[in-house]
């Protein structure tokens, strides 16, 4: 088998490499080691050019005229949405085409609240591990709306345990709003569990860390919306989906009115068109929509489960070496659950200085602050045995990286514990 | 380089460090991007700036920062000092500054090759603007 992957052979595992020029790029004089992907991934060329080849040669605006370009663009996009139905087990009308996780999540809320599926005095139960996306949007329209607002609790290091999944049931929740992986302690949350706890309640997944390396079946898992983006899956940036069950879209209000979305208009009001349509209204990001379709025929090319067991192989090789490390303290759960990130501070040293230095001297790329989950840090904080700088440093795997990267950061940490004393 | 020995060292002196007691004045200075908090206290006499101490936790950068900003603050006045901050941000962001007004603080120049360490630099520089607009 390959040193560098347990999947792909060695051919194949630098094919894959050279279809990402920017992983050949020199930073300060060293390799590019990518480890930042938890933020976003790199892009490769296979799936660039073919934008390109769109752009240049068969772009047009989409659905409204009757000429070739315009035909050639609307089945481009139509396909695009068909993948994405396919890759996640859904029916093509129920795939809704947004900016990404953001649009997404603020356009579920304003929606159940417009339909009077959101109601006052109701109760959403989030996670304390969520990300402001999924957090701020809810917490926000709460003070407008009046609905209740509840977390399920992550204990001291981070971790949502099936006993505190458990114990939010006493709040009968009409909508339960959750991640399906912190992008702060890498945990992947039981949302099987979740969705047998709250059997009548809306499931909301934020799939924005999970979906680049775990297939999510939204059939088998019951989910009734699911929301990402494709940028942290190898697809342009401003583009992401809004997964529903068609029952439920069918009884939404939009949330933004425009063109396209339309059946009937009068100077006195307006019915919908049919789904998906009703909830995209403008001119859409057409490009970054084939662009996301043409990143799941490239992951599914290369294999998607290979993708998970080398993001998996990784993933474990990542947290071991951390663990060896006597002055590295690191967040969240060491066990299976535990997927493609970590969170880590070196005792003494601001994350910021750990990521500079990093960059600088190794040229790797990690990300240093509180990761959009300020509420998360101050957990952390309860937790941690070191004087908690109120971040973390993180470093994240994607199928590109290897065992190798994984060495050189390992190297740099113990560089910087030495040049800091 | 940003990690000279200059900024090392300031980064850890901790005779600036600590709270003043009945401040004339308390600003408290946020980096949004990494959640690093300082608060300044300072003492005046009239125009002039008597005293300053800090609290609160950051990187090497805003650190040190910090500290050399306080040690050449002490003894000026208000107007001095404000010409000083404008210079300081100046320098980090590229545009021309009074290299013979800065003094040491000209050891955070390479700052400005690291677009995203200037945020870093300026944390205490912007809470003393702010102290200072509001005296």
């Amino acid at each position: 088998m390959s040193v560098y992957s347990t999947v792909w052979s060695d051919e194949e595992f630098c094919n894959i490499r050279n279809d990402f020029p920017a992983l050949s790029r020199q930073i300060n004089g060293k390799r590019l080691v990518y480890l930042d992907n938890a933020a976003s991934t790199l892009k490769c060329k296979p799936v660039i050019d073919k934008m390109t080849e769109f752009y240049l040669n068969h772009y047009s605006n989409i659905h409204r005229a009757v000429h070739t370009l315009a035909s050639e663009a609307t089945v481009e996009y139509e396909n695009a949405r068909e993948k994405v139905a396919k890759f996640l087990n859904a029916s093509a009308n129920e795939i809704i085409f947004t900016s990404g996780t953001t649009m997404g999540i603020n356009s579920l809320v304003n929606s159940l609240i417009r339909s009077g599926i959101l109601n006052p005095n109701d109760t959403v139960l989030l996670s304390q591990v969520e990300h402001h996306a999924n957090l701020v949007p809810w917490v926000r329209l709460s003070k407008f709306y009046r609905y209740k607002i509840e977390y399920i609790q992550a204990d001291d290091k981070g971790i949502i345990t099936n006993e505190s999944i458990l114990s939010a049931k006493k709040y009968k929740p009409k909508v339960v709003s959750v991640t399906g992986q912190s992008n702060v302690t890498g945990q992947i949350i039981p949302v099987d569990y979740i969705r047998e706890i709250f059997k009548d309640s809306i499931l909301i997944i934020d799939g924005a860390q999970l979906i680049p390396h775990e297939k999510i079946d939204v059939k088998k898992l019951d989910i009734d919306f699911l929301v990402f983006s494709g940028h942290k899956m190898i697809a342009p940036t401003g583009i992401g989906i809004i997964y529903g069950k068609k029952h439920l879209l069918e009884k939404l209000e939009p949330f933004l009115y425009g063109g396209e979305m339309i059946d009937k208009v009068t100077f006195e009001d307006v019915t919908f068109n049919i789904l998906p349509y009703r909830f995209e209204a403008g001119t859409p990001h057409i490009a970054g929509a084939i662009g996301l379709g043409y990143a799941i025929d490239y992951l599914d090319y290369i294999g998607f489960e290979k993708i998970k067991e080398q993001v998996s192989c990784l993933s474990k090789y990542l947290l071991e070496s951390l663990l060896k490390l006597d002055f590295v303290e690191v967040y969240g759960p060491f066990d299976e659950s535990h997927l493609s990130l970590v969170s880590f501070n070196i005792d003494g040293v601001h994350p910021h200085d750990v990521s500079h230095i990093l960059d600088e001297n190794f040229g790797i790329a990690t990300r240093s602050g509180h990761h959009c989950a300020q509420p998360l840090m101050s957990i952390l904080k309860r937790g941690s045995k070191i004087d908690f700088p109120g971040s973390t440093v993180r470093a994240s795997v994607y199928f590109y990286n290897s065992r190798g990267d994984i060495d050189t950061l390992i190297e740099g940490l113990k560089y910087i514990k030495k040049f800091f004393g | 380089m940003v990690y000279s020995e200059f900024i090392m060292d300031y980064s850890k002196l901790r005779k600036f460090h600590g709270k003043i007691e009945n401040a004339h004045k308390v600003e408290e200075g946020k980096n949004l991007s990494c959640g690093d908090e300082i608060t300044l206290y300072f003492l005046f006499e009239d125009d002039r700036i008597v005293d300053v101490k800090f609290e609160g936790h950051g990187c090497a950068v805003s650190q040190a920062s910090t500290n050399v900003m306080i040690e050449q603050i002490i003894g000026k006045t208000v107007w001095q000092a404000v010409e000083l901050i404008k210079n300081a941000e100046n320098m980090v962001l590229g545009k021309e500054f009074d290299e013979s007004l800065l003094g040491p603080i000209v050891n955070f120049y390479d700052v400005k090759n690291y677009p995203m360490r200037v945020k870093c630099f300026l944390l205490p520089w912007k809470t003393l603007e702010l102290a200072l607009k509001n005296k």
